[in-house]
Parts: structure tokens; C-alpha cells; sequence
């Protein structure tokens, strides 16, 4: 009985796996160095795209795959852990905020704004509506083929695809070398049929709050590497005569490190499981952030420290995975912004709804 | 670790969660009208609230009916325990019998041992001890010195056992103990014999807690005959048979719950309205939480035999020996006490720092006496059921395989 409740559907599993194996196939060294310079891997995101992952959770009737948001967690865990350098779960959001507000899809990396909580302003000008507003460090803006833009329109949120050529666009990165561009929108203009009211549920919050599942997710999957390559490397590497993972310092760390990972991808995973459903989603998605992110505070110094010397160059793999660690931390809130707003939102239930809160699954 | 668990398909039953709001409500009501004042950091020993939780059918509530037991989900067990833990039930004279003692002899004690024990547990008649540890078996329980020499229809128990929590109000306790002397393999010659703690020959002596509470016990075995029918499974497979349930024993909330009615009272102390500071630590230690509980969940579920189980007792098969799933949690329970553990301490810490109260024994205010209790008791939860650094070893030798 419980086999269908805990062990992976068959569906999944099928998708895990094909999913792990595109990424392993493609995803190297050459391609990751390659990435640094150019911001994205644009022959990765060709192979993505046509394996239908970006668009996994998306209604087939809306231009997507057709599966739940939990298939969209188990392929964002992936792509963290191969660190794949692409603007995955952007286009998977733009995707969410396009096919709820009725919108079509375009092909292509996606991108969505804002993501510090900054307002857009959209006004209607004819049949046209005319957005305008400044957005700092927008996820792989400069690549993005579109922008879908959360506005404030005269009757409320607006879910507007805007082209991104149209914006205004100044290149940043964040500390893995990945596009942070902050973005200016002077009265660009976007077509009736390209903007549309945002669904129920879709707000400056709930964008924040995919976002920063989507980052616990590739937190989950980057710590998983990192581990990999920790306790890879404690087989391989000798000194004093001996293995260093025959040192109890060594075995004691690792093992903590485990308890890290473990934690992590339980916490992201189970969160995207409560958004699926729709239950305690807040208290889960603020919970998977906060825990992914410390754990990426601990694990990613434990990778090093297990390797020395060797972990920090930029020649050896780990620092595609702990740079990757540092910079999605803090985006979308890190975990002392959401510790605070979930620490806020306990002690207004007061105490006797603590324990009600934390059970209801 | 976790490979085979999809953590986001992870979620109650219904009936699950119909038991959780009837635990939740027998708590409120039964421990009001116990007129019960919880404690922190020692489990207490209520005989009158074990006899009402039986009543309930809630010990060896997994437990086939013709022992005594509901034959309920290993998940409902997992609901009613960390609901009973949430409020600091006091379950101290059914937890090992419920936890420990019952599942072993479901799945290795003999026809006539089921019959007598389990519905005795079940009912809240008997309570159970175990007596692993000794003064030089700790850590190392495979270094148990006390031994039992062959006579005619039984042994004679010899040796000494430490730590024996509730020794002094049990009615009988599982005895690791040597039947066969080491010859080379430590883990052999091993057998596990049930004493009854008032057979001649037994003494139990107090040990106190540094806070003058007595919970646990030394208790002296002076050959002390034990007839064979006492004999849990086979002589000789002591070791195997103790080691086997260490992954429910070691993932269960008692893990990572005992101190969580002092996070409820933090949450009262501290208002609707806390500072960036204290909203912070709240919301970190539930997040925490949270996760833990995920885990936790998700290992009590692969466990979970199903309803189609004969024997009651997780991942067994009923020709008993291998287990019906191939999945091995051990590793994974062990990460779950280890930071679960820890977790406990985060409580205590974050208590301290935003409350500022200079602890008392004395303390009458609830949050205040909790945090007295708990801080005594903070350095045990890290010690038993397997030290951190056993635990961290274990976890080790799990991600690293053989190194040569």
C-alpha cells in the first residue's frame, strides 16, 4: 500500500532518469568554463528545450508537458546537482505566470520580473499596453528571449511577455557568473494579445515564493554534488600513508554533511509536494528556503575543507557547485528573510497553533 | 541516502490524520484531568495515564489483534507518538514495552511469549526495561560482560547492567548477555534472556540524575535463574536480533521532539508580536522542525509492514528473518537521531538567549521550569540510543564503503 505513497511513481522515475542521463551526457567541464564567459550554455538549453524539461509542470493545453509540479522539482534537483547553466526555472515560472493568465508560451529561455519586489507599472495606451519601471538583478535577463513581467495595471496584476530587446538591459552576474542584469523599462510597448489579467494566486508574493522553492530545489541538487565529490575525493586522496576518509575527523564531517543533504533535499522536495496540493504551502516553501540554505552554509565549507588545497582552484569541479550554493541563497530571500517572516507569521498564531501548523501535511 | 522515498508524494492518510486530532483531544482532556503537571527532559511514569492510552488501544497498536494489539499503520504509531510528545505526555511505563520490547518478541519470541506479554503490554499491565549497557559496555555494547551459564531448564544470570531507566517500577527487562564465551567474533555468543526484576537474585539500585531525579538504575543479577522459556530467539543471536530495530528506534520523534513543549512555550513567552530577532529564531527552529519531521515520516512509512502484514513489526516477512522491503534505513535513521538531537539543543538555546531567565529548579512559570529541566538534560539526548560520534561513524562507513 504504502509503496505507492513513498516510492517513486514509475512516471518519475522514468523522468529521473532521463533527466539525470541528459544532463550527465551533457554537461562537462568545457561546457561550465564555457558558461562562465558567455553567461548560459545555449547548445545545453537547445536539448533541454526539445526534452520538453523547462515547460514539464505546464499544462499540455498550454504548450507544456502536462506533469505536476512535483516532476518540475525532481528536474530542477537535477539540473542543480550538474549545475546547468541555463535559466531553467525562470522558464518554468514565466510558464506558470503566462499559462495562468491564458497567454501563449513562446519558445525559448524565459525570464521573470521582478524579483526583489519592485513595481511595474503598465498603462493602457490604445489597444496596447505601455510598461514601465526598474528592476535590479534579474535572472539571465540578457539572454532571455522573453521577460514575462508581473505589472500593476489599473485593474490589477498584469502577466505581460515582453520582448526582451525592447528593455534596456545592464549585464551583472552573481557569484557563480550567472546573469543577474538589472533591467529598465521606459514605456515599452506590448501588444493586447501578448498581456492579460494574472490568475488567482499569482502575485509579487507567490512569484517570490516559486522563486525561492525553485532555488531550494537547486540548492537540494547542487548540495548533492558537492557531496559526491566530498566523499569521492576522501576515497581517493592518501596522506599520512592512509586514505583521509580513514580519519574519523574526516568520517565525522562527512557525516554531518550527509545529515545536510539529506535535510535539504527532504525540506524542497516535500515543498514542492505541499505547493502541488496546495496545503500549508507557505509554511512549507518559507521551511524548504530557510533549510536548503543553511544547509548550503555548512555543506558548502565542508566540501572544501575535505579537500584542501585542491577544491578551491578553478581547474577542479566542486566550486561550479559551492559558488552556485553561495549566490542561490540569497536569492529570493535568504534563510534570515524567511526565518523572520515565518518566526512572524507563528507568533501571530500564537502558541497553541504551533504544533497544528507544523503537522498539517 | 533517502534514494528510494519521494518526498514529495510524502503525506498523511486519511486515517492518519482522523487519529491525530483524536489523539490530539484525548491529551487535552486526559492529562487536564490527571491533573498532570509535564515534565521536560525525564519522560515520567504514570501508570493511571499508560492504563488510559490502552484503553485508548494505543500501545502495540500495530500489533496483530490476537496479541493484544489494532493492527494499525506503523504511520498511525508514528501520529500518536509524536502527539503524546508534543504535550510531554507522560508515557514512560509503556514506551519500551511499546517500542522495543513488543516488536522484538513479535518477531522472535516464542508462541507462548507472545501470549503472555503482549496483551499484558498492550493493556498497560506490564512495563519492560532493557538492560543493554553495562559499567564497561556502553558505546561498545558488544564488550557485555554479564554471562549466563547453562543449568538444567534454563541459565543462571550473572552481572551487572547500568543506565536501566525505570528498572525500579518495571516488571521484568530484556538482558543482552554472553551465553557463549568471545571466541574471536564479539558478535557471537550473544543472546537476549527476559528477567523478571523481582526473580531472587536481583537487586536494583538507584542512580540519580544530576537533578536528583531517579529514572535510572543499576541493577546487580546474581544468579539469577532464568528458564528457557525466557530465552528470546535463538541463543546466539543476541546481537543480531538487537541491532535489527535500531532504525525505528533511532528515527522515531522522540528523536528530535522532547524538548518541543518549551518551543510552544517560547512562542507564548515571547507574544504575537517578537523582534527581527526572535521572529528569526522562531521561524528557523520551525523550519527545522519541519524537516526533521519529514524524514522522519518518510523512514516510518518505507517501514510501514502495510495492513497485509502478519507480524505487526516493520519490514519483516512472516517467515520472518529478511526483511519484505529491500530498503536498509539504518544510515538514515542514524542522520535523523544525529541532527534530530542536536535540533533538541537549538530549542534550549534559543529559549535562553531571547528570554534571558536565570534558571531555577524552583521555577513554577511553565516555560521557565521547562527550560531548567531541559537545560540539565540537554547532554543526554546525544549519549543514548547511540552516541553522535557511533552515530557519525556508522553514516561514514555507509557513504565511504571499504577503504583499503
Amino acid at each position: 500500500m504504502n509503496d505507492r505513497l513513498t516510492e517513486m511513481s514509475d512516471v518519475r522515475a522514468m523522468l529521473i532518469e532521463s533527466a539525470t542521463r541528459l544532463f550527465a551526457d551533457q554537461v562537462d567541464a568545457k561546457m561550465l568554463a564555457a558558461a562562465k564567459q558567455e553567461g548560459w550554455s545555449a547548445p545545453l538549453w537547445k536539448i533541454v528545450e526539445a526534452a520538453q524539461l523547462p515547460l514539464v509542470s505546464i499544462a499540455e493545453d498550454a504548450g507544456g508537458a502536462g506533469g505536476s509540479l512535483s516532476d518540475l522539482a525532481a528536474v530542477l534537483r537535477i539540473a542543480g546537482r550538474f549545475a546547468a547553466p541555463i535559466p531553467l526555472a525562470e522558464t518554468a515560472i514565466a510558464g506558470w505566470l503566462l499559462a495562468g493568465a491564458g497567454l501563449k508560451i513562446p519558445a525559448g529561455p524565459l525570464t521573470i520580473a521582478p524579483v526583489h519586489g519592485e513595481t511595474i507599472t503598465a498603462r493602457k495606451d490604445g489597444a496596447r499596453w505601455k510598461l514601465s519601471g526598474a528592476i535590479k538583478r534579474v535572472p539571465w535577463a540578457r539572454i532571455a528571449g522573453h521577460i514575462v513581467v508581473l505589472a500593476a495595471g489599473p485593474d490589477g496584476a498584469l502577466v505581460a511577455c515582453v520582448d526582451a530587446t525592447q528593455c534596456k538591459i545592464t549585464a551583472g552576474r552573481n557569484l557563480a557568473h550567472e546573469p543577474r542584469d538589472d533591467v529598465v523599462l521606459d514605456d515599452v510597448a506590448v501588444a493586447s494579445g501578448l498581456a492579460a489579467p494574472a490568475a488567482d494566486g499569482a502575485n509579487l508574493s507567490t512569484l517570490r515564493a516559486r522563486g525561492a522553492l525553485a532555488r531550494a530545489l537547486l540548492m537540494a541538487g547542487a548540495l548533492e554534488r558537492a557531496l559526491e565529490l566530498a566523499v569521492r575525493y576522501a576515497t581517493e586522496r592518501s596522506q599520512f600513508g592512509r586514505k583521509i576518509g580513514q580519519f574519523q575527523a574526516i568520517q565525522q564531517e562527512l557525516a554531518r554533511f550527509a545529515g545536510e543533504v539529506a535535510a535539504a533535499v527532504a525540506a524542497a522536495l516535500s515543498a514542492a509536494g505541499a505547493l502541488e496540493r496546495g496545503e500549508n504551502a507557505a509554511l512549507a516553501v518559507a521551511a524548504a528556503k530557510i533549510r536548503t540554505a543553511q544547509a548550503a552554509h555548512a555543506g558548502a565549507l565542508i566540501a572544501h575543507q575535505v579537500h584542501g588545497a585542491i577544491g578551491v582552484t578553478d581547474e577542479y569541479a566542486l566550486h561550479h557547485s559551492t559558488l552556485r550554493l553561495w549566490a542561490w541563497r540569497e536569492e529570493f530571500g535568504n534563510e534570515a528573510a524567511w526565518a523572520m517572516e515565518l518566526g512572524r507569521a507563528i507568533a501571530a498564531g500564537g502558541a497553541e497553533r504551533l504544533w497544528p501548523a507544523l503537522t498539517r501535511d | 541516502m533517502f534514494d528510494q522515498v519521494d518526498f514529495s508524494a510524502l503525506e498523511l492518510p486519511a486515517a492518519a490524520r482522523k487519529l491525530q486530532q483524536e489523539v490530539r483531544e484525548f491529551v487535552r482532556t486526559e492529562l487536564a484531568a490527571l491533573d498532570f503537571k509535564p515534565r521536560l527532559g525525564h519522560t515520567e511514569f504514570h501508570p493511571e495515564f499508560t492504563r488510559r492510552v490502552a484503553a485508548r488501544g494505543w500501545i502495540g497498536m500495530t500489533w496483530p489483534k490476537r496479541y493484544g494489539g489494532q493492527e494499525r499503520s506503523y504511520l498511525e504509531r508514528f501520529v500518536m507518538t509524536e502527539e503524546m510528545l508534543a504535550v510531554a505526555a507522560p508515557c514512560a511505563a509503556h514506551w519500551f514495552g511499546d517500542r522495543q520490547t513488543g516488536p522484538s518478541l513479535l518477531r522472535y519470541g516464542t508462541e507462548e511469549q507472545k501470549q503472555r506479554f503482549l496483551p499484558a503490554i498492550a493493556h498497560g499491565e506490564c512495563y519492560f526495561a532493557l538492560g543493554m549497557s553495562e559499567p564497561n559496555a556502553g558505546s561498545d555494547l558488544a564488550a557485555v560482560k554479564t554471562r549466563a551459564e547453562r543449568v538444567a531448564n534454563g541459565w543462571r544470570v550473572t552481572g551487572q547492567k547500568v543506565w536501566t531507566s525505570w528498572a525500579h517500577k518495571a516488571h521484568a527487562f530484556f538482558v543482552l548477555c554472553r551465553t557463549a564465551p568471545d571466541g574471536g567474533n564479539r558478535h557471537e555468543g550473544l543472546s537476549q534472556l527476559i528477567v523478571e526484576l523481582d526473580a531472587p537474585g536481583v537487586t536494583i539500585r538507584p542512580i540519580r540524575f544530576m537533578n536528583g531525579h531517579h529514572g535510572f538504575n543499576e541493577v546487580f543479577l546474581d544468579n539469577v535463574f532464568v528458564p528457557d522459556e525466557m530465552v528470546v530467539g535463538e541463543v546466539g543471536q543476541g546481537w543480531k536480533q538487537v541491532t535489527s530495530e535500531l532504525a525505528l528506534e533511532r528515527s522515531g520523534p522522540e528523536r528530535y521532539m522532547t524538548t518541543f513543549p518549551l518551543f510552544t512555550e517560547l512562542v507564548r513567552r515571547l507574544g504575537n508580536a517578537p523582534d527581527a530577532r526572535a521572529a528569526e529564531a522562531l521561524g528557523s527552529l520551525a523550519a527545522r522542525l519541519w524537516s526533521l519531521r519529514r524524514m522522519s515520516l518518510a523512514i516510518a512509512m518505507t517501514l510501514d509492514p502495510g495492513p497485509d502484514s502478519e507480524k505487526g513489526t516493520p519490514g519483516i516477512t512472516p517467515g520472518g528473518g529478511a526483511p519484505a522491503a529491500t530498503v536498509d534505513l539504518a544510515t538514515e535513521a542514524a542522520l535523523v537521531k544525529d541532527m534530530g538531537t542536536f535540533y533538541e539543543r537549538e530549542i534550549i538555546d534559543a529559549a535562553r538567549l531571547l528570554c534571558a531567565v536565570e534558571p531555577t529548579p524552583e521555577a513554577t512559570d511553565t516555560f521557565e521550569h521547562y527550560l531548567a529541566e531541559t537545560i540539565v538534560c540537554a547532554p543526554v539526548a546525544t549519549i543514548r540510543g547511540g552516541t553522535t560520534e557511533v552515530l557519525r561513524s556508522l553514516i561514514a562507513r555507509k557513504l565511504l564503503g571499504p577503504l583499503k
